[in-house]
């Protein structure tokens, strides 16, 4: 529940309220533990709520995640604190944590928003809407997105001009500039890590001609555009807003790549690049999808078949990196590749390309604590004190990593990671209390 | 007394598209508006969201709704959300009827889009017949036994009853073996960490002996199965080395936790040389000879410098049953090639690959093994390796991908099938003991890979590790502990709701034929004497309301809660 409680101790501090941090706060609430939910985002579901489908069932993303977030926000032993952010954790004594807690002011208050949406339209403010990760537009005053937990307004103060259309137009008198910063520190007794990952920057590789090119977007971008709650309601290049035929997605951009800095393999690219091009097989099926691709990582429960069943669908895969992409007149793409069938340089030309972006450590975990020291791997992921006995352990006694904290994961194995963690933190909270 | 005519709402889920892309949601909302027991027909993008869930408990209230329906996925998914949803609105959660209409409409029919909306259409109208009907009903209350039988005592089965036991939960580890530490027990130096299999599963018994509340239980095999979730019978026999000595104890736990494991793939005779060339040997018959080896690598008195690895042999399979690739084996080939490289003089490595899988942080190994020097070639499934006998060599060929196609020949001293992990010989006793379903790949079951993981469809049954499908050892640990955490919830409170839809006897119909006995999968039904005659009786602990006891009773003294004669009878009108 959002519940505006100061200085108060909880048994556990969960870390990030995506799948993984989610999952764990939910085993610790369900067995009797008051958990404390914080995350820097403006609603909980992590990146999860944002996808479309999920592999390899290709159930949809929402309808799995939004009775999690709606059971999480519910329970009665859990608290949450959305846009607020987690400083210094010092560890005051055997089995004790303080941490300070900022909560940014939403400038809204959330038990009066009924989002419906009226300040949206007042607002005379447009910025790029990081939800849709930049497809579109949104207002200064808004509602994240459709799905998003709590449903409320918020205000972007930063992008805010103050001309108070919003508070005119609000029927519950909801909007509230005097909200301030609140800094709090709280008591917990165990901390569970729930950090989760951040995208490649494509920008890093110019290359590929990531904005630069108007027809080059990432991954997660297609993810928004193929979403139940897509912004386009189709499929289109955002170039021309031509629906495109002749596809390409380019595997490892990022990943297994030292060149820039990042030599391990990403784990989901090559499941969730096939996903939507099955996705896209459906919804445009006169569309050509081809994969570009080094090996094709389908190694879990079930992805093997769903990698035949592209194959069976008619999605092309070739095996070859990418070397150079290029922008012919009218916006399509040449993509410059080594034919590993063929053996030797080719050149394809699509109307339109999808980088599949790996996956990255979030940074600054370790600062978090002051008196203790955080282990990170050799990759800045958290590290694992006991890696295949007790992966989700960390170099401090008492507190535990869940997800892709600890490296790249998909979804199943993220929510197993949790499920890890808070089995280590409730038998934590049992021995010592 | 005169009944107040019911008030029931509807609402109909686009499912963001799912549904509405193939079924005309409107027109589903349009022919059960006029029903006289629908008070509300709405249509809604995602009936399960946080904000839609918000808005039905408060039309119920406004309302003072009698009950509500949900037509949207498969109640397998949705239905306990909806039931909360009637919770919370102050209505008992039996009111709630669920009609499926993606699953049965809309993914089943994608292609007619006209018939899917009709089907949707009876699917709606028989759920409102049965709304008609429904009835307020309270759930059973059982005290659950605090304790969990562990079954099998490898890495995944000794995690678990550690994690268990420090949550103060009674454990009983059985494992079939005189020892516990499973296949990691045996081998040696592990891929991440400087600890050997052995070491490892040394330090993690030593953790296990430590816990006064984990019975360990080994030579054991569980025999019989009673009971349900929270009070679980099982019977269990111990053998010992004396053949003529069996034991069986009775034991009651409350929840009961899978990790059996996992058999290596045995290669077919002649399948790349197997049985038919002695220097053809299997992954894990390579692993312990570098682990027991030193020196020379020797095999069959012959110094081996080059060894061929053949991945991917019993999965990844076009035409066999393996179709699933068994994701921990290139990690561990190039571990154990790295291994020997190491450990032996004059060892060069060739992998016949069809694609490296070494996903994640694995990718290291990989690249570590590419600097080293070690041979990689690949070819695709229709294209793969072969090994010929030529005099006293033995040469693997293949049509190499990675340079044109070219054919590659290797003389090899040694040839090691990478065989991956297949689903246990004896699943088929001690799992269909327990009723857990399999997957197309013969691995156990979970009820949803990503909401319910760890649960299977019988309550109260958990799995953990690699009998759920291939894993590494950190991914098995990772299941093993969240099962645990599911059936230490499952239990913690000791007490468990159960669902009041069981079956019932008419004393007066029922004659005791034991048809009903007969059918019964669960062994719910009990011959009591009342009023002079023998009758069925229901334990209503066990009893699973399947429904298997109805169609057999010939004086139909069975009825079904919640599915009686008058629901089942008004919902088939309305489907025909």
């Amino acid at each position: 529940m959002e519940n505006p409680i100061k200085n108060i101790t909880y048994d556990a501090l969960v870390i990030g309220a995506g799948i993984a941090g989610g999952e764990a706060a939910l085993n610790l609430a369900n067995t009797g533990f008051k958990v404390l939910l914080v995350d820097k985002e403006l609603s909980v579901g992590g990146k999860m709520i944002m996808l479309s489908k999920v592999f390899p069932t290709l159930d949809c993303s929402a309808c799995i995640t939004t009775p999690k977030v709606s059971e999480i926000s519910r329970h009665p032993n859990i608290t949450i604190f959305t846009g607020s952010e987690v400083g210094e954790i010092q560890k005051i004594s055997d089995h004790e944590f303080v941490a300070k807690v900022t909560k940014h002011p939403r400038y809204v208050r959330v038990e009066d928003c009924t989002a419906c949406q009226l300040c949206e339209k007042a607002c005379p403010q447009s910025v790029r809407d990081q939800y849709q990760f930049g497809l579109i537009g949104r207002k200064a005053a808004f509602i994240p997105f459709s799905i998003c937990s709590p449903k409320a307004a918020a205000i972007d103060i930063n992008n805010c001009t103050l001309c108070g259309a919003c508070e005119k137009v609000c029927p519950t008198n909801c909007i509230d500039f005097t909200q301030e910063v609140e800094v709090l520190d709280l008591h917990v007794k165990t901390v569970v890590i729930a950090t989760g990952f951040d995208m490649f920057d494509a920008k890093k590789m110019p290359r590929y001609g990531y904005e630069q090119y108007k027809n080059v977007i990432t991954a997660l971008q297609m993810e928004r555009e193929l979403a139940p709650t897509r912004p386009f309601n189709t499929i289109l290049r955002p170039g021309d807003g031509k629906v495109p035929d002749k596809i390409a997605y380019v595997l490892c951009v990022g990943s297994r790549d030292a060149s820039v800095g990042n030599p391990i393999c990403s784990q989901i690219c090559c499941m969730y690049s096939i996903k939507q091009a099955q996705l896209l097989m459906g919804a445009l099926p006169m569309a050509d999808v081809t994969i570009y691709y080094i090996n094709i990582r389908s190694f879990g429960k079930g992805f093997e078949e769903f990698y035949q069943q592209a194959k069976g669908m008619g999605v092309n895969f070739v095996k070859g990196k990418i070397g150079r992409i290029s922008e012919k007149e009218g916006g399509n793409l040449m993509l410059r590749y080594e034919d590993i069938n063929e053996g030797k340089l080719q050149e394809a030309e699509h109307d339109m390309v999808i980088l599949s972006t790996g996956v990255l450590p979030n940074t600054g975990i370790d600062k978090f604590f002051v008196n203790e020291t955080l282990t990170l791997d050799p990759f800045n992921f958290v590290g694992q004190s006991d890696v295949l006995a007790s992966p989700a352990r960390t170099s401090i006694e008492g507190v535990f990593v869940a997800g892709t904290a600890t490296g790249p994961m998909d979804i199943p194995d993220s929510i197993l990671s949790a499920g890890a963690a808070s089995s280590e933190a409730i038998s934590y909270l049992i021995q010592h209390s | 007394m005169e009944k107040k005519p019911k008030k029931i709402g509807v609402y109909i889920c686009h499912c963001g598209g799912n549904i509405s892309d193939y079924v005309d949601v409107e027109k589903v909302r349009q022919s059960v508006e006029g029903e006289d027991i629908v008070f509300i027909a709405k249509t809604t993008m995602f009936a399960c969201s946080d904000a839609n869930q918000r808005d039905m408990v408060e039309d119920i209230k406004a309302n003072e709704l009698d009950g509500v329906i949900v037509a949207s996925c498969s109640p397998k998914l949705h239905q306990l959300t909806f039931r909360n949803v009637s919770i919370r609105a102050d209505l008992n959660k039996y009111t709630y009827v669920h009609a499926n209409i993606r699953e049965q409409a809309s993914w089943a029919h994608s292609d007619n889009k006209i018939g899917a909306t009709e089907k949707a259409i009876h699917l709606v109208q028989a759920a409102v017949a049965k709304a008609r009907y429904a009835e307020a009903l309270e759930t059973n209350k059982i005290k659950a036994k605090k304790a969990v039988a562990v079954i099998g005592a490898g890495v995944a089965g000794i995690k678990a009853a550690i994690a268990l036991a420090e949550k103060d939960t009674d454990v009983i580890l059985i494992e079939k073996a005189p020892v516990v530490g499973g296949r990691v027990a045996q081998w040696g130096s592990l891929f991440s960490t400087n600890e050997t299999g052995a070491d490892m599963m040394k330090r993690l018994s030593s953790e296990l002996l430590k816990h006064q509340n984990i019975t360990l239980m080994t030579n054991t095999e569980v025999i019989e199965n009673k009971g349900s979730v929270g009070n679980i019978s099982l019977k269990v026999r111990t053998t010992s080395d004396d053949v003529d000595k069996q034991q069986i104890t009775e034991i009651t736990v409350g929840s009961v936790l899978m990790a059996t494991g996992f058999d290596f793939y045995t290669p077919e005779e002649g399948e790349f040389g197997y049985a038919t060339s002695d220097k053809v040997i299997t992954l894990p018959e390579f692993k312990q000879m570098i682990d027991t080896q030193s020196g020379k690598l020797i095999h069959k008195g012959k110094e081996v410098k080059n060894i061929a690895y053949i991945y991917c042999v019993g999965s990844r399979q076009t035409d066999g049953e393996n179709t699933y690739c068994s994701r921990n084996c290139c990690t561990s080939t190039i571990h154990a090639a790295v291994t020997a490289k190491q450990k032996f003089a004059n060892i060069n490595n060739y992998h016949f690959n069809r694609g490296l899988r070494t996903y994640g942080k694995q990718e290291i190994l990989y690249a570590d093994s590419l600097r080293s020097g070690d041979i990689y070639l690949q070819s695709y499934e229709d294209g793969l390796p072969t090994v010929v006998t030529e005099g006293k060599k033995t040469i693997v060929k293949i049509n190499d991908i990675l340079t044109n196609g070219r054919e590659i020949e290797v003389e090899a001293d040694l040839v090691v099938l990478v065989t991956g992990m297949v689903p246990r010989s004896d699943n088929n006793t001690v799992g269909s003991l327990f009723k857990i379903p399999k997957g197309r790949d013969k691995f156990y079951n979970e009820v949803h890979m990503k909401l319910r993981p760890v649960e299977t469809v019988i309550d109260g049954i958990t799995i953990a590790g690699a009998c759920q499908g291939p894993k590494n050892i950190a991914e098995s640990v990772n299941s093993a502990l969240s099962a645990a955490t599911k059936s230490y919830s499952i239990l913690s409170k000791g007490e468990l709701e159960t669902d009041p839809l069981v079956a019932t006897i008419d004393p007066d119909k029922c004659t005791w034929c034991g048809a009903c006995e007969a059918a019964c999968p669960f062994d719910a039904i009990l011959k009591v004497e009342k009023g002079g005659k023998m009758i069925a009786e229901i334990n209503n602990t066990v009893c699973k309301g399947c429904g298997m006891c109805a169609p057999v009773c010939e004086p139909d003294a069975v009825n079904l809660i919640a599915c009686s004669s008058k629901e089942i009878m008004s919902m088939i009108d309305a489907l025909v």
